[in-house]
């Protein structure tokens, strides 16, 4: 009830908020939001994101790659995936080892504030699912904070939080690396792809979320703002 | 590959039949057309939209497709389908889609698969032959019935009985009231002989006796008799080697029916009883090996009309017991008659009736007294012979060398009473390890009171012995399910090697084991482990609800190792006990799973019973 009130207000001030106007796409996202908390997450559109950086540190690492895929009423739509690798400043160095994208893929990268501008477009009518959200927020807000939106509240359903809870509800303490993605998959039978290409980590993300919702009680039975959190 | 693709969908479609004989670019666009829906069992059934129809590709999860009426038509895992039934026929189709497993499901939309089918022949082909295989399972829900019916589904209901001290006159007359060819006698409701037509003609009438005669005087007494939860195919067996017709089929000791030749003619001809036929018909070695040879394709036949598992066991043995006494006639027609009774035991599995592929030959003799030189000859000659031929057959040599052309296995009923009693009495790890064959033992051929003897004393020995009891239970505890296998699976599915598991020693054994000491604990006088478990259940020895679970594990287990066996058959691999993971199926590997937890738990039981050990 309280964490219903507190979003509810939340939303509200966003919405109200002047310096927020310039961008409508974010007005939109909240408006979304704000009319959806009710609403149980089978009728809930959602967007999975997964973001590929140079380094953990949104302050001094850059964004290389993000990819999202939503979920229309309980179904990931594989056919409505998109991917966008972005500029940057310096080289991807030594974390091209990790995400696979090298300095000579960036060629057809676009800016930062194109794919910035793109992506709120994607989530105005959705709400963001990420696994371990906190990051890829991070990166998001520092770079509305560079086009000039002071951004320090964005939603999301974090999926890591999600079965955070669910072990803790269980058991007392976790486990080193039992939250990564494919540890949780695991746990829920599901395939085991390899990790880290955004959009194939958007992927899993999505089909996690689908599992863990079913194990939390079904879709039907779970509202948004039971899941949702704020950033 | 464009960048908005994703590889993990593309690359399970490619490898999917018959996804895989598309073009990459259709795949591409197949793909682009998928929704993804994960299913939890909670939901119980999946909500098939028929005005909407669409195919459903299993990810991963278990499911099973049932006819309105809950009748099985098909179990679905990772890689299959389901709903293409009404795309192909266009009808709407009310079949119910049951959850077994939570997992992830592809729809592809109907326009799709329409047009896949419309601009590839195979994929087409494919859908059109997974619909009539569908419908094939649809109406053919007792293709169980072939040759492991059971003789309770052919034998009269009706059972006519006269008493010992009626006359012959009043005999006859009933038997032509009701039109039978043959009468049980029954005294104070116990079974004490059987009157047919034969007797009444060659004891009565050939002999111009008269109608006053008592039924007692003409019947024969002590009957051969059948249970009545034998195979049809066990009665046809012990008809033919008898030279009888009828059998008085008994249920706790009770005549409940008879059982005739013509029922059994009635209800067809089988294959393996053809086998044995010609078995017992070949008049040297050279045409039994050739007949063996046949052994194989019965087994893979078997194992392809889906029967049993332990009934194919049962099948296979006798035909094992079947060669094993033409050996021994075939033998002695040279060596003349015994100098002594005796006895052709076996042990092991052919004992319990489970053999299966690749069983070797465990046996022995148990003599009437101490041999002289010349009748020692005879029996080195008779058993080296049989022995030697067995293996011929196909059934190899006894790596421990437990067999009857083994001096230290030609022992007198005296030596084998003392034998037994020294590892009852003191049991060391030999003796445990021995345990596991000569304790399950069964008379092939020869002088069965030599093994009943030997037999009662055994029980006798063993019954709330509570010492050999406990150690058997330590020995048998030693080794246990492989249940961490599978959590070992799921990280080694990413395609590294994986080591098979033995489904003999890891599973089928083990319950064997467990079975025994119940069975030794109580005295019960049967080897195979389901008439074990039976037993045991009636006399209340075993927990119902384990019996049962244990009962069913023995059956998937030994099923999976069948079928397993059936396709290196096919595919002329080594037959082996062993099985890969990755050839199982999700929902095959869960249930493998339980099978395995059941034998688990009934291991504890036996520590907590026989060991009082938690």
């Amino acid at each position: 009830m309280f964490q219903k009130w507190w979003l509810n207000n939340k939303l509200k001030r966003l919405i109200s908020n002047n310096k927020l106007n310039k961008s409508t796409h974010l007005q939109r996202h909240y408006q979304y939001l704000f009319t959806q908390l009710n609403k149980p997450v089978s009728d809930i559109n959602f967007l999975a994101l997964d973001i590929e950086m140079t380094g953990l540190d949104h302050k001094k690492d850059e964004m290389v790659s993000i990819g999202i895929i939503p979920i229309i009423k309980g179904q990931i739509q594989p056919g409505y995936a998109q991917y966008k690798l972005l500029k940057i400043q310096g080289s991807v160095g030594q974390s091209a080892t990790i995400h696979g994208v090298h300095d000579r893929d960036l060629t057809t990268a676009l800016d930062t504030s194109e794919v910035i501008e793109w992506l709120l477009q994607q989530c105005q009518d959705k709400v963001l699912v990420a696994h371990h959200a906190l990051l890829d927020i991070q990166f998001i807000e520092h770079a509305l904070l560079k086009l000039g939106i002071p951004v320090h509240q964005l939603f999301a359903v974090d999926t890591l939080q999600l079965e955070k809870q669910r072990i803790y509800r269980k058991k007392q303490f976790i486990k080193n690396g039992e939250l990564r993605l494919n540890a949780c998959r695991e746990r829920y039978y599901l395939p085991i792809y390899s990790a880290h290409n955004a959009l194939t980590d958007a992927l899993a993300c999505a089909e996690l979320l689908l599992a863990q919702l079913n194990k939390m009680g079904g879709l039907e039975h779970i509202k948004l703002q039971d899941i949702l959190r704020k950033y | 590959m464009d960048n908005s693709e994703l590889q993990p969908i593309f690359d399970f479609m490619r490898k999917l039949a018959p996804f895989d004989t598309l073009q990459e670019q259709t795949i591409k666009q197949c793909c682009s057309t998928l929704t993804i829906v994960y299913y939890s069992k909670a939901q119980k059934l999946v909500h098939v939209d028929t005005n909407q129809p669409q195919l459903y590709i299993v990810r991963t999860g278990a499911f099973e497709v049932s006819t309105q009426q809950g009748e099985l038509i098909d179990r679905i895992g990772e890689g299959q389908f389901f709903g293409f039934s009404g795309m192909l026929s266009g009808e709407k189709v009310v079949n119910q889609v049951h959850i077994l497993e939570d997992g992830l499901v592809y729809h592809l939309p109907a326009s799709m698969f329409d047009q896949l089918r419309g601009s590839c022949y195979q994929f087409d082909r494919f859908f059109n032959r997974a619909f009539a295989k569908r419908l094939r399972n649809q109406s053919s829900l007792d293709r169980n019935a072939i040759d492991t019916a059971r003789i309770t589904n052919i034998m009269s209901k009706e059972l006519t009985t006269i008493a010992p001290d009626a006359t012959i006159h009043d005999a006859a007359m009933l038997m032509s009231n009701k039109r039978v060819s043959s009468l049980i006698v029954v005294d104070q409701k116990q079974l004490c002989g059987i009157l047919t037509d034969r007797d009444l003609r060659s004891r009565v009438l050939a002999k111009g006796l008269g109608g006053n005669l008592s039924v007692a005087s003409a019947m024969t007494q002590d009957p051969t008799t059948i249970e009545s939860n034998s195979l049809i195919f066990e009665a046809m067996l012990k008809m033919s080697e008898n030279n009888i017709h009828h059998l008085p089929v008994m249920s706790h000791n009770k005549p409940i029916a008879i059982i005739t030749s013509t029922d059994l003619i009635r209800s067809q001809s089988s294959q393996p009883l053809l086998l044995i036929g010609q078995i017992q018909r070949q008049p040297n070695l050279e045409s039994l090996i050739q007949v063996s040879q046949k052994i194989p394709d019965l087994l893979y036949n078997l194992i392809s009309s889906d029967a049993k598992a332990s009934e194919i066991g049962r099948i296979l043995t006798s035909v094992t017991d079947a060669l094993t006494r033409r050996l021994i006639a075939l033998k002695q027609k040279q060596l003349g008659p015994e100098p002594m009774r005796f006895c052709w035991l076996s042990f092991g599995s052919q004992a319990r009736q489970d053999q299966m592929a690749g069983s070797d030959q465990d046996n022995a003799l148990i003599l009437e007294k101490e041999t002289t030189e010349q009748e020692a000859k005879y029996f080195k000659q008779l058993s080296e012979y049989v022995c030697c031929a067995l293996n011929e057959c196909g059934f190899p040599f006894c790596p421990g060398n437990i067999m009857a052309q083994n001096p230290v296995w030609q022992l007198t009923l005296q030596q084998w009473l003392q034998q037994f009693s020294k590892w009852i009495k003191s049991p060391d790890p030999t003796a445990l390890l021995h345990a596991s064959i000569f304790f399950d033992m069964r008379p092939i051929y020869g002088e069965i009171s030599l093994f009943d003897q030997l037999q009662t004393s055994v029980l006798k020995d063993t019954k709330n012995n509570d010492i050999f009891i406990a150690a058997l239970s330590q020995n048998a505890l030693q080794s246990t399910p492989p249940l961490g296998f599978f959590r070992s699976f799921v990280i080694e599915r990413d395609g590294r090697e994986v080591k098979g598991i033995d489904l003999k020693h890891k599973g089928n054994a083990l319950i064997n084991d467990i079975i025994r000491i119940y069975a030794l604990s109580v005295g019960i006088d049967e080897v195979n482990t389901s008439k074990r478990i039976e037993r045991l259940v009636t006399q209340s020895a075993i927990d119902k609800d384990i019996a049962m679970n244990l009962l069913d594990a023995w059956e998937f287990i030994a099923h999976k190792r069948l079928t397993n066996q059936g396709r290196q058959f096919n595919q002329a691999q080594t037959v082996s006990n062993y099985i890969l993971p990755d050839s199982l199926s999700s929902l095959a590997r869960h249930q493998l799973k339980d099978a395995f937890k059941v034998i688990y738990e009934a291991q504890s039981t036996i520590k907590l019973k026989f060991l009082r050990q938690f």
